[in-house]
């Protein structure tokens, strides 16, 4: 098993492409990205954690990436937060429930438009056991060498997902974020 | 000239600064048992420990810029050496009715999950540390620490202040009402 800093170490190397015809298929995990989410709190601060296990395919021409596609798999159990407790709290049945639901997973393409900030990669979302239309907005951040660098946010109501407690002290709105470097 | 009693300020200080400590106190001890099942009780209570504990700082500086200013009022009918254990009874917790918030303070800042501290949940204030785990585990034993051993300190304080009272000695007169 790799330790913490075989990983670190990991994490300086990017996503390095399996090539095919038009676009090129990058597979990464946590070792080269990373997925996020944060949430506000009363209007007073904002929290954020981030999955420490996924599997996630990126299909895209890194020359045009306006027709990427993108299918992602995190394990639920996998959550991390650094707010003591709050962990488990998050694996419980009240948000993740991990003991049924191990997995959440996202399936998007973009549509080959560009738009202010990035490019829209629509699809599905599916936490909990419920599946639910989802967009984000992703963007090419830099590119130096042959590496570039790309990030994806977007918001889902938690709410839709069947995760409904502490609305009133966690909002609704979780926004979600990809940060991944490929070997372009 | 010594003065009979402490002044009605010093008075008030003291009485919402004993109030505040204990307070604090229960807040505390809440705070940790409450389950992350009631996440809002539990946010709530540890930001009114929070405030309540600044509070007590604010307080004490008070209490402190009244001491300086005003001589202390004769402690009659204690021995020489009781005069002295009291002076530094006092000073000592003086100095834990500080220590305790400020550990508590940068406890706070230093905690890895950056939760804001706030007063009442409107006033901010600042935070002068970035999270910082391996500082975070040696604050916050510190904090409890201190904390603890100024509960056993304001009890020893309280309980000797009514035991003199009881042998006739007018402490609790100059500090009561």
């Amino acid at each position: 098993m790799l330790d913490r800093r075989a990983l670190l170490a990991l994490a300086a190397l990017p996503a390095l492409p399996v090539r095919g015809q038009a676009r090129t298929r990058y597979v990464f995990d946590q070792s080269v990205g990373r997925i996020g989410f944060s949430a506000r709190h009363l209007g007073l601060f904002t929290s954020q954690g981030q999955f420490d296990r996924f599997q996630a395919t990126l299909l895209i021409d890194p020359n045009n990436p306006q027709n990427a596609a993108v299918e992602c798999v995190v394990e639920t159990g996998e959550v991390s937060i650094p707010f003591p407790g709050a962990t488990d709290l998050l694996r419980s049945e009240a948000y993740f429930d991990v003991a049924r639901h191990p997995t959440a997973r996202f399936a998007g393409e973009a549509n080959g438009l560009t738009e202010a900030g990035g490019f829209p990669i629509a699809g599905q979302l599916a936490v909990r056991g419920v599946t639910r239309p989802f967009r984000m907005t992703a963007r090419l951040v830099e590119r130096q060498g042959g590496v570039a660098r790309f990030q994806a946010e977007g918001e889902m109501r938690r709410g839709e997902f069947g995760m409904v407690a502490d609305r009133t002290l966690i909002s609704d709105a979780i926004r979600l974020s990809v940060d991944v470097r490929i070997q372009a | 000239m010594t003065p009979e009693r402490w002044s009605r300020p010093q008075r008030r200080l003291h009485a919402w600064g004993a109030v505040l400590v204990v307070l604090t106190l229960a807040l505390s001890l809440a705070m940790v048992a409450l389950p992350m099942s009631q996440l809002l009780a539990k946010f709530l209570a540890y930001q009114l420990h929070k405030t309540f504990g600044l509070l007590v700082l604010i307080l004490t500086l008070a209490r402190l810029g009244f001491r300086l200013a005003r001589p202390a009022p004769a402690l009659e009918g204690l021995t020489a050496a009781r005069q002295r254990a009291a002076r530094w009874g006092q000073a000592v917790l003086y100095a834990l009715l500080l220590v305790v918030p400020l550990l508590g303070y940068l406890t706070a800042q230093a905690a890895a999950g950056p939760v804001p501290t706030t007063l009442f949940l409107v006033i901010p204030v600042p935070h002068l540390l970035d999270p910082d785990p391996a500082l975070y585990a040696w604050l916050r034993p510190m904090h409890q620490i201190a904390a603890w051993s100024l509960i056993a300190l304001a009890a020893a304080h309280a309980s000797l202040a009514l035991w003199h009272h009881r042998q006739g000695l007018p402490v609790l007169g100059r500090i009561w009402g």
